[in-house]
């Protein structure tokens, strides 16, 4: 086998007729150019043209975009909103800190005037969320919880013990078998192995 | 003065001992026509590269033209620190240029000065066309450079460092960015000259120019001339800063190229 | 799955090795990483050198200048040691001044020349009450992988060790200095004190040479800085959880060994560089 192909971002890899630019390459004036450095794949897809993408050791660093789901760590609370610290865009942990927030409007799909963040949230609970906007100058990153499957993942009930789900909005301490409200996810079986 | 509270502080006042040097031992060279030693006065020093050394970062290099030694790390994309509103379309690239303390002939201080604020100003003008910033939407690239120890060309070589040191840690960009300076001594045009040359020469038709290129586009992404030049010697100083950049590019490349390898085998074929 | 478990539960993924009697990097609990010198590379220092304890490397360059004793210490010189930690390092530093661990670090190196006397101080007199050497000791992280005092002090001997000043002279006449950059000598290092640190691990285990990972885990740091007489010159313990004398006492006795290795490392570099001149 012929060792792989290797690049430097700005080399020209091809022309736009002979394939269709992949990750790690951009077009311009007709041709397709590198964008990172690493390994040149080609990669035949049906009767359309092969895909050419360049790809490094690492996977390209991602950032949050609009509809990700995101895996974050509950910072604060308030009445209005909930501030998060993003760790995970789908299944890739992020290696720098972003920051979001869930809107007391965005927590729930229903009856969305009777939320209370209070009962919703506490800091240090993990909660998937789907990102709905980058947000504008002022504000991080605008998540949602309003769907079955995002809320609450992981929480531990005020004596530290890490709580189990009873219902959509409640989980139970084992240890005092305490009740605390939470706007909890029904988890799918996939996200359970890991 | 406001007293720097954060640091070890020495006497108010030093000195350093080159002032004082008898200057009966200093031998002028600028007479002469052309460089001492092997170098003719339109080569470029020796380079050294080298990628991913900075074990925290996300990407670095290091590069050593003659004794002049750069160092660069680049951290993110990260959240930006400072917000408005063009940064919700791209990214931000922020530099920062440093030169130690023990780099210059003359020890510099620990504060940042203008120089290097000029310097890390520049810097950035000069990647900003290479990188893809709009694939980095409200998050920012840190880009640090240190000059470790500066013998001439400081900018173009950080240029071309900072670049390799951003292909390295997997920013998109359109092409690399080189760079390569020059110094015109009247007739005499010295190619990366070197400290001594970057400050020696008096009279007429005297400039420094520095170049940042995107070789493969072969467009220009930086130009910084001062002095006093007529106009065909600058056109003619960028034609051969120009030249100067392409003949770094094959040891650019190569650095690159290692540190993937050394990072990962190829992946397989499907 | 080693790498989800290494992020999500750090502290669980050490011990696992611990219990082993090894650590995530392959190395015993009592083994240092390899260390690797490299001094008078920089020219326009006096004397400089780079020190690489595994990945963490930190580069010290010293300066000389001149100036005026101090009234109250006229026979004497002045050392200022400065450590700094750039953005360049690590994505925990930002720029502009340094911040706590920096200053902590400065202190720390300022006190222990003091306090060992690696360079008599008055030997950098050359006037009384008039002129004396000021030696810059600038010392820079260029990648932060924990370790940072032992490497900042093994760079800083070997930058003295390595430093030349020019002969100087006050001339009687204009009461001005000369300097004569042909005639330069070495300076008389006194002592050489090498710092050894530590980290504990759940209040009982101790791991000497500590990466950034584990000193950001481990419950408590401790440096141990002794000389080549295995007198203690430093014994830095800021807080953490107690431990006995019987492990304190384990400590200085891994750096005394700790001391004759490096000072044999730095010998054995300056050496092959007097060789290759």
């Amino acid at each position: 086998m012929s060792p792989m192909k290797l690049c430097v971002p700005g080399e020209r890899l091809c022309s736009v007729e002979d394939c269709t630019p992949g990750a790690g390459t951009y077009l311009r004036h007709g041709s397709v150019f590198a964008s990172l450095a690493g390994y040149v794949l080609r990669r035949n897809e049906g009767e359309e043209l092969p895909v050419i993408s360049v790809v490094k050791e690492t996977e390209a660093q991602l950032l949050p975009d609009v509809g990700a789901i995101v895996t974050c760590k509950v910072t604060s609370i308030n009445p209005r909103f909930a501030k998060v610290h993003i760790l995970y865009v789908g299944s890739t942990p992020l290696k720098d800190r972003f920051r979001g927030t869930i809107r007391k409007e965005d927590v729930r799909a229903t009856e969305k005037d009777k939320v209370e963040t209070y009962k919703s949230f506490r800091p240090g609970d993990i909660v998937l969320a789907k990102v709905i906007s980058l947000g504008d100058v002022q504000s991080n990153y605008l998540l949602t919880t309003a769907e079955n499957e995002l809320g609450v993942v992981v929480a531990h009930s005020e004596a530290g013990v890490q709580m189990v789900p009873i219902s959509w909005c409640e989980m139970q301490c084992p240890r005092t078998h305490n009740k605390e409200f939470r706007k909890v996810a029904r988890v799918q079986p996939e996200y359970l192995q890991a | 003065m406001p007293v720097d509270t954060k640091r070890i502080r020495g006497p108010e006042l030093s000195q350093s001992p080159l002032l004082f040097v008898s200057p009966v031992s200093e031998v002028s060279s600028s007479s002469s026509s052309s460089r001492q030693g092997v170098r003719g006065n339109g080569d470029v020093r020796p380079v050294f590269a080298r990628c991913g050394l900075v074990s925290q970062a996300k990407g670095s290099a290091y590069l050593e033209a003659g004794n002049t030694k750069i160092i660069c790390s680049v951290y993110g994309p990260r959240e930006t620190e400072r917000k408005d509103e063009t940064d919700m379309k791209s990214g931000r690239l922020v530099c920062d240029f440093r030169l130690a303390p023990f780099s210059c002939p003359k020890r510099g201080a620990w504060i940042q000065g203008a120089e290097e604020r000029d310097l890390s100003a520049a810097l950035a003008e000069s990647l900003q066309p290479g990188a893809c910033l709009h694939r980095y939407p409200r998050a920012q690239v840190d880009v640090n450079v240190v000059v470790l120890e500066n013998d001439g060309s400081v900018l173009a070589h950080a240029v071309t460092c900072a670049s390799m040191a951003l292909a390295d840690a997997g920013i998109e960009m359109y092409d690399m960015v080189l760079g390569c300076a020059l110094r015109q001594d009247g007739e005499r045009c010295l190619v990366d000259p070197d400290l001594a040359e970057e400050q020696s020469g008096a009279g007429e038709n005297q400039g420094r120019v520095a170049v940042a290129l995107l070789p493969n586009l072969n467009q220009i992404s930086g130009l910084q001339a001062d002095g006093e030049m007529r106009e065909d010697t600058l056109t003619a100083a960028v034609r051969t800063c120009v030249e100067g950049c392409h003949k770094l590019y094959p040891v650019v490349q190569q650095a690159i190229l290692r540190a993937v390898k050394k990072k990962a085998p190829p992946p397989p074929e499907k | 799955m080693a790498a989800g478990f290494k992020t999500a539960e750090p502290l669980e993924y050490h011990r696992s090795f611990l219990k082993e009697n090894c650590r995530p990097d392959g190395r015993e609990l009592g083994e240092f990483r390899p260390t690797t010198l490299n001094t008078g590379s920089i020219s326009t220092a006096d004397g400089s050198a780079l020190v690489k304890i595994g990945n963490a490397t930190v580069i010290c360059g010293i300066k000389a200048e001149l100036a005026t004793p101090t009234a109250d210490a006229p026979d004497k010189g002045y050392i200022v040691p400065n450590v700094d930690l750039p953005p360049l390092c690590s994505s925990r530093f930002r720029p502009g001044p340094p911040g706590e661990q920096a200053q902590v670090a400065s202190q720390f190196i300022a006190d222990i020349i003091d306090d060992s006397n690696i360079i008599k101080k008055e030997d950098l007199c050359i006037g009384k009450s008039k002129l004396c050497w000021v030696l810059y000791c600038d010392i820079m992280c260029l990648d932060y992988d924990g370790n940072l005092p032992d490497a900042c002090i093994i760079t800083l001997l070997a930058a003295l060790k390595n430093a030349q000043l020019p002969k100087v002279t006050i001339n009687k006449e204009t009461d001005l200095p000369e300097v004569d950059v042909q005639h330069k000598r070495h300076l008389q290092i006194n002592k050489h004190p090498v710092a050894s640190s530590f980290a504990v691990f759940d209040d009982e285990v101790i791991i000497v040479d500590p990466t950034t990972e584990e000193e950001s885990l481990a419950t408590a740091l401790i440096t141990a800085v002794t000389d080549e007489n295995d007198q203690l010159c430093a014994f830095h313990k800021p807080g953490g959880s107690s431990l006995s004398a019987e492990k304190l006492q384990g400590c200085i006795s891994r750096a005394v060994t700790r001391n004759r290795e490096i000072n044999k490392l730095i010998d054995r570099v300056t050496e092959s560089i007097k060789s290759t001149k």
